[in-house]
Formats: structure tokens, C-alpha cells, sequence
């Protein structure tokens, strides 16, 4: 997966530069709003649920300060990213008891022709392994900021 | 999108989540990714929760589609029955009553819903 493949599951308007929430459902919820809208998805109310029970089937946190919420819904037509910033953090229950401060939620259908679903969570997971990404990713302010150090992180 | 047939959606999402979770493949896989798949438990509870809130006969007619096909419920994009991606006639409509019949693609029987 090159830089360019990895980012056009991304997009400006599903950039949030600052949750508002700081609480996990809450956060989740801000995040399924913004994919409902951009996504042309209508009801987030359905896309929320399926988060919810995701994460009851089992956390999302990876620890170190993130998070990747996903999984697949009958709602969803093509393979699709949020990804959102909290500088003050999210109470997600990690494992490490650290606030997630990187979120990245990924919505897929079922018909995932594709396959791309699990490669690209793979993907997320491998870039935020990378100490020096999450720093970066915790200073962008803007989306175009955001593929900056996207691309720098694969060219790494 | 009616509650009926948002109910059978969320029901569909659930057990398919179910599905997968099961499929000890993907399993291996989302744990060795750091996401651990520990509770089912929980999700039979919500699934069991969600029962009750279905009528009867809209889950007979969910069972009936499963057994036909992996998903029951699918999304209309424009007039597409996104499960054959066939052209749905102009009578069919995104209104569903409390009491009336589901809308089924005349195609392929699958459950219509808008969004």
C-alpha cells in the first residue's frame, strides 16, 4: 500500500483537528456524526451501534495514546476513515490506563471486494506503532498537515 | 429508515460481527493486530435485547432471507437494491407503517431500506 492509497481512505472533512468530547461513547458518537455526513450514510445513529457493540466485543485501544475503532455495517457502501485528535485525551478504558489522544475510526461494508478492510487496519496499526508519527500526528492542525506526515511516515 | 427495518439492520450488523468474531482465521488475525475479541458473552446479551424489540413476523421474514442469503437487509442507493443492484420500480418506497409488510426487492426478496 503506498502513502497516496493509505490516504484516499482519509478526507478533509473527515479530519477532526479537536474532539469536543472526552468521554469514549462521546467521542465515538462525535465521530460516526461526522462519517454520516460526509459518508452520505443519513441515520450515524445505526453506525454508532455497531461501533458501541465493536468495542463491547472488545476494546479498540492500542495503548500509547490510541485508538482504532472499526468494523463493518450494512450502512456502509465503500471503505471509509475519521480520523480525530483529542489533545486533553478520551477515557477509552485502555490497557495502559493512558487517554487515547489519536483516533482513527474505519467504517467498511460487507461486500468488501476489495479486501482492503483488514490491510488497511494493519496499515493504521503499523504507522502509529512509530513513536515519532504520533508525535507528528498530535501537532497537525490542518488536513494537509495530516498527509504530510502520513507521507513522511512511509517514506520512513 | 423505518425503526423496523433499522431494527433488522442492527440485528444483521450484530450477528455478522458475531459471525466474524467466530471465524477463528480473523480472530487470529485482529488479536495479532492488538485488538482482542474476548467478549461474545456481552454480545449475545445485546443480541437477545434486540430480539425482543422485533416482531415476530419481521424476524421470520429476516430468517427466511438469511438462510438464502449472507445478508437479509440491504441499503437502496438511488433506486439500486444494493443486494442484485437491480433498478427498483417507482413504486417502491421508503415509507414502511408499524403494521405493513417489510419492502422486499421484487428481484431478489432481499429487505429494502433506505437511508
Amino acid at each position: 500500500m503506498t502513502a497516496e492509497d493509505f490516504l484516499s481512505y482519509f478526507s478533509e472533512a473527515r479530519f477532526v483537528k479537536e474532539l469536543r468530547s472526552r468521554t469514549k461513547d462521546g467521542a465515538l458518537s462525535e465521530m460516526a456524526t461526522v462519517l454520516a455526513q460526509d459518508g452520505g450514510i443519513g441515520d450515524p445513529s445505526v453506525l454508532f451501534e455497531m461501533i458501541r457493540r465493536r468495542e463491547n466485543l472488545g476494546s479498540t485501544a492500542l495503548g500509547r495514546g490510541v485508538a482504532v475503532p472499526h468494523g463493518r455495517t450494512t450502512i456502509a457502501t465503500k471503505t471509509q476513515v475519521v480520523f480525530a485528535r483529542s489533545r486533553k485525551g478520551v477515557d477509552y478504558d485502555a490497557l495502559d490506563g493512558e487517554p487515547c489522544r489519536l483516533l482513527f475510526l474505519i467504517v467498511a461494508p460487507y461486500e468488501d471486494r476489495r479486501q482492503e478492510y483488514l490491510p488497511l487496519l494493519g496499515k493504521i496499526v503499523e504507522v502509529v506503532n512509530e513513536e515519532p508519527v504520533r508525535g507528528k500526528l498530535l501537532e497537525v492542525s490542518t488536513f494537509g498537515e495530516f498527509q504530510q506526515a502520513i507521507r513522511e511516515a512511509f517514506r520512513e | 429508515m423505518s425503526d423496523r427495518a433499522q431494527r433488522l439492520a442492527l440485528l444483521q450488523d450484530l450477528e455478522l460481527m458475531m459471525q466474524e468474531a467466530e471465524d477463528p482465521a480473523r480472530k487470529e488475525k485482529e488479536e495479532a493486530m492488538g485488538f482482542p475479541l474476548d467478549g461474545m458473552a456481552k454480545l449475545e446479551k445485546e443480541r437477545l435485547k434486540l430480539l425482543k424489540h422485533i416482531p415476530l413476523a419481521d424476524l421470520r421474514t429476516y430468517e427466511r432471507i438469511r438462510h438464502k442469503y449472507p445478508r437479509a437487509v440491504v441499503r437502496v442507493a438511488g433506486r439500486i437494491c444494493l443486494g442484485c443492484f437491480q433498478t427498483l420500480p417507482t413504486s417502491a418506497t421508503r415509507g414502511v407503517s408499524e403494521d405493513g409488510p417489510l419492502p422486499l426487492c421484487e428481484n431478489c426478496g432481499r429487505i429494502l431500506y433506505w437511508t
